[in-house]
C-alpha cells in the first residue's frame, strides 16, 4: 500500500486523509523525506532556499488565556508581566534596520487592559517613522482577543489595524486544529479552530497575506495532526492567502502541562507529510529554532525550501527550553552547505537579493535578544493614556 | 537527487550484501541528497544488526581528581576522562578505577596521551600500554584515525598489549578526508580484525566552523557504507545530542555512546536520560538494547 502511495505522490496526486495516515504510519524516513523533497523539488525547481531577516517581539507577555502549554505567559497582576513601550518598539526597529531587516513579528498575550486604540496608535506610530518597514502581526487569537474586549466583529478590527499599519498576519495560535485537542489544551477558549480558521478567511478576504502554523506534540493523535494539515489544505484552496506553513514540536520545559518533547525524527517525518498533504501552499519553512541548526538544516532534504527568520529576538519558545541561535552567516552557511542558493525574502516571499552580509559589514549575533532585560518591569508613559479593564491594570496606571 | 534508477541498481546491490565501490561513495558523498546515501546506509546497518540500537551508560571520572563516589549501579562501564601529568598518574587512576569499577570495563585516554607519557617516561609505547592494560584498563577511548599517523604500529602496539575491541574515532578531519579514513579502517580491520567500532564525528570541534547536519549525517553514512567489516558505528549521545544522533540511526549508525548512567539529567532538562535514548529510539523505528563496555549486549 506504502508503496502504491509512493508512486501516487511522486506522479503528483493529492493525498487524502487516510493515505496521509497510512503515509506517516507505515512509510520508512527516507521514503518520505525522498517524496517530500520531490515535491520541493518540483515547486522550487531553481534550489533556492529562501530566508527572511526580521524580528520576532512580543509587546506583552500578560495574558488571560492561560493555555497549559505556555511558558511565556504571566497572568495579569504578576509582577513579571510587562508590556513594551513605543520607544523600546522604536529600538528593536532601529536593531532590525541595523543587521538588514525590514520587518518585525509583532505577537503577544492577550492582555485585557491594553484596548485597539493601542494597537492602532503602535502601528500608526511605527508606519509614520519607518514608512517602508513592514509589520506582520497580531495572530488569529490576538484578533479575536482585541475583537471581544473591545466588542468590535473581526472584519472591523482588521480594516482598522490595517487601516493603521497591518501588513500581513502571522499563523500563531493555531496549535492543533482540532477542538477535542484544544479544550485538553485550555486554548479552546482564545480561538476554536473554527474562529482561527475563520479569521484568517476574513483576512485573507481583506486582501492580507497570512501563514499557518501547526504546533504538535502535545495530546493530539496522529488522526488530529492530519486532520489539522486537511482543514488548512481546505482554506488555501478556498481563499489562497497563506504563503506559508510552519510547524513545529511543542516545547514543554516551564509549562503546566509538561511532558517530554517530540523527537527530531518525529519532526522530520512531520515535516515531509506536510509537504506531501499541503500541496497547495508553495513554502514550507524549517523550524530551527525549536530542532537546533543541524535538524533545521536537514529539515532542507524532507520538504522545508525556507529557513524562517534570522532570529535577533525570541521569547516564547526559550521560556518552554528551546534557546537555538542563528544569524544570517550561520544561517547562510547552512543553506549552502546543503547545496542550495540562499536568498532573503520578505514576507510574501519575493525575493530580495543575496546575503547582506556578503555586501556590508554586519554585526555577529551570537546570543539572542529578548523582550526586556532581566528585572525591568517598568511601565511606559504612553499606556497611562489608554484605559485599563483589569483592577491590577488600573491601579497600576494610577501608581504610575 | 539521485536518480532513481542509479539509486534502485544500488540498493539491489547492497541488499543483496554486496558493497560500493569507492568511486560510488564519493560520487554520493559530494552530491546534495543526504537521502539516498542514507538509504543505502540504512540497508547496510540492517543487515548487520537488524533493528537492534545498542547504547553504553558510562560513569565517567576526571583523570586528575580523586575517584570519591560510588559508581552509580546504572553504568556499563567506568571512563576516565581527560590527559593524565604522567604514565605514573595514569597507572594510578586506572588501579583506582578498576577498584571502583568492580566487572565493568574500564576505559580512558588518547592515543596521544599514552604516546606522550611514554616518553616522558623514557619507555617504548608498547611498555606503558602494558603497564596500563596490567592495572586494569581495557580500552583506549580515542584512537583518532586522523592523527594516529603510523597506524599498523598503534595497531600491534594495541593488540601486543592486550587491548581487544579497538575503537576508532576522528578527531577533526575535515569532510573531504571522511571517506579515506573510512576505507584506512576496513583496510586495517582486514588486516587485524580488532576493530569493533568507528565514532565517525569529530571529537573535537571546530571553534570557530562547527559540523551541519548535512557533515554529520554524511560522516555516519559514509563510514557505514566505506567501512561494512566494522561492526559498529557509534555516535556519542552527550556530546552530538539526541536529535542529531538520533537521526544518525537511520543514516547507518547502530550505537549511542556516552549515555548517562543517571536517571537524573546533569546536563538540563534537553540532555536526556535513559527512558529519553530509549523513546528516541524508538521513535526511529528501531529497537533499543543495552551493551556492556565489551560490546555484549546485557540482558
Ligand atoms: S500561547 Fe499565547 S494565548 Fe496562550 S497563554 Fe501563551 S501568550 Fe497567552
Amino acid at each position: 500500500m506504502v508503496d502504491e502511495l509512493a508512486r501516487r505522490v511522486a506522479d503528483g496526486a493529492r493525498v487524502n486523509a487516510a493515505d496521509a495516515l497510512a503515509l506517516y504510519r507505515h512509510a520508512p524516513t527516507h521514503l518520505l523525506g525522498r517524496l517530500a523533497d520531490g515535491i520541493r523539488a518540483r515547486k522550487h525547481p531553481d534550489r533556492v532556499v529562501t530566508y527572511i531577516i526580521d524580528r520576532n517581539v512580543n509587546y506583552t507577555n500578560i495574558c488571560v488565556a492561560r493555555c497549559n502549554f505556555c511558558a511565556f505567559y504571566r497572568p495579569v497582576g504578576s509582577a513579571e508581566g510587562y508590556v513594551l513601550g513605543f520607544d523600546e518598539v522604536f529600538q528593536k526597529i532601529d536593531e532590525t534596520i541595523a543587521v538588514g531587516g525590514n520587518q518585525l513579528l509583532l505577537q503577544g498575550g492577550h492582555n485585557p487592559d491594553l484596548p485597539i486604540a493601542w494597537y492602532e496608535d503602535l502601528l500608526r506610530a511605527v508606519k509614520a517613522k519607518y514608512p517602508g518597514f513592514k509589520m506582520h502581526a497580531l495572530s488569529p487569537p490576538e484578533v479575536l482577543h482585541i475583537s471581544k474586549i473591545n466588542q468590535i466583529p473581526v472584519d472591523v478590527v482588521i480594516e482598522r489595524l490595517v487601516a493603521a499599519g497591518l501588513d500581513s498576519i502571522p499563523g500563531g495560535g493555531a496549535e492543533i486544529l482540532v477542538d477535542r485537542v484544544r479544550k485538553l489544551l485550555n486554548c479552546y477558549g482564545k480561538a476554536s479552530a473554527s474562529q482561527w480558521l475563520d479569521v484568517m478567511r476574513q483576512a485573507h478576504r481583506a486582501g492580507l497575506r497570512t501563514t499557518a502554523t501547526m504546533m504538535y506534540g502535545t495530546v493530539e493523535t496522529d488522526e488530529e495532526r492530519i486532520e489539522h494539515m486537511m482543514r488548512l489544505r481546505d482554506l488555501q484552496d478556498e481563499t489562497g492567502g497563506f504563503t506559508a506553513f510552519i510547524t513545529w514540536s511543542y516545547q514543554p520545559d516551564h509549562t503546566e502541562l509538561g511532558g517530554t518533547e517530540a523527537t527530531g525524527i518525529d519532526y522530520l517525518r512531520t515535516l515531509a507529510l506536510a509537504r506531501i498533504v499541503l500541496d497547495n501552499f508553495d513554502n514550507l519553512q524549517a523550524s530551527w529554532v525549536t530542532q537546533g541548526g543541524k535538524v533545521g538544516q536537514l529539515s532542507l532534504s524532507y520538504g522545508a525550501n525556507d529557513m524562517g527568520s534570522v532570529m535577533i529576538e525570541e521569547n516564547v519558545v526559550r521560556a518552554a527550553g528551546a534557546a537555538y541561535c542563528m544569524d544570517e552567516v550561520e544561517i547562510v552557511a547552512n543553506i549552502e552547505d546543503a547545496g542550495f542558493t540562499a536568498r532573503r525574502r520578505n514576507m510574501h516571499y519575493e525575493p530580495l537579493g543575496a546575503p547582506v552580509f556578503r555586501d556590508r559589514d554586519l554585526p555577529r549575533m551570537l546570543t539572542l535578544g529578548t523582550a526586556r532585560a532581566d528585572g525591568d518591569v517598568s511601565v511606559p508613559d504612553e499606556l497611562r493614556g489608554y484605559p485599563a479593564r483589569s483592577r491590577s491594570g488600573k491601579q497600576s496606571r494610577v501608581a504610575h | 537527487m539521485t536518480t532513481s534508477s542509479t539509486l534502485d541498481h544500488l540498493l539491489d546491490r547492497v541488499t543483496a550484501g554486496g558493497h560500493l565501490t569507492a568511486p560510488e561513495i564519493t560520487a554520493l558523498a559530494v552530491a546534495p541528497d543526504i537521502l539516498s546515501l542514507g538509504m543505502l546506509a540504512d540497508v547496510v546497518r540492517r543487515l548487520i544488526h537488524g533493528a537492534q540500537v545498542t547504547y553504553l551508560r558510562v560513569a565517567t571520572c576526571a583523570c586528575d581528581a580523586p575517584i570519591v563516589d560510588a559508581v552509580p549501579a546504572g553504568a556499563r562501564e567506568v571512563r576516565i576522562v581527560g590527559s593524565p601529568a604522567s604514565l605514573d598518574a595514569a597507572t594510578t587512576i586506572v588501579e583506582r578505577a578498576r577498584a571502583a569499577a568492580g566487572n565493568r570495563v574500564v576505559s580512558g585516554f588518547s592515543w596521544g596521551d599514552v604516546d606522550r607519557v611514554a616518553v616522558a617516561a623514557g619507555l617504548p609505547v608498547s611498555r606503558a600500554l602494558a603497564m596500563l592494560r596490567s592495572a586494569g584498563l581495557e580500552a583506549l577511548v580515542d584512537v583518532p584515525l586522523d592523527a594516529i599517523g603510523d597506524a599498523d604500529r598503534v595497531l600491534s602496539s594495541l593488540m601486543g598489549a592486550g587491548f581487544e575491541r579497538l575503537r576508532f574515532t576522528i578527531e577533526k578531519a575535515p569532510a573531504s578526508e571522511r571517506q579515506a579514513l573510512a576505507e584506512r579502517a576496513s583496510a586495517l580491520q582486514k588486516q587485524y580484525g580488532a576493530i569493533q567500532s568507528i565514532n565517525p564525528l569529530p571529537t573535537v570541534p571546530h571553534a570557530f566552523r562547527p559540523t551541519t547536519g548535512y557533515d554529520d549525517v554524511k560522516a555516519v553514512a559514509i563510514a557505514r557504507l566505506a567501512a561494512p567489516n566494522v561492526p559498529s558505528i557509534q555516535v556519542d549521545w552527550l556530546r552530538y545530542g539526541p536529535k542529531l544522533a538520533q537521526v544518525a540511526l537511520t543514516f547507518g549508525a547502530d550505537d549511542l555512546d556516552t549515555v548517562s548512567p543517571s536517571d537524573e539529567a546533569p546536563e538540563g532538562r534537553r540532555r536526556a536520560p535513559l527512558e529519553d535514548v530509549r523513546r528516541n529510539v524508538e521513535a526511529a523505528g528501531l529497537t533499543p538494547v543495552e551493551r556492556d563496555g565489551y560490546f555484549a549486549v546485557v540482558a
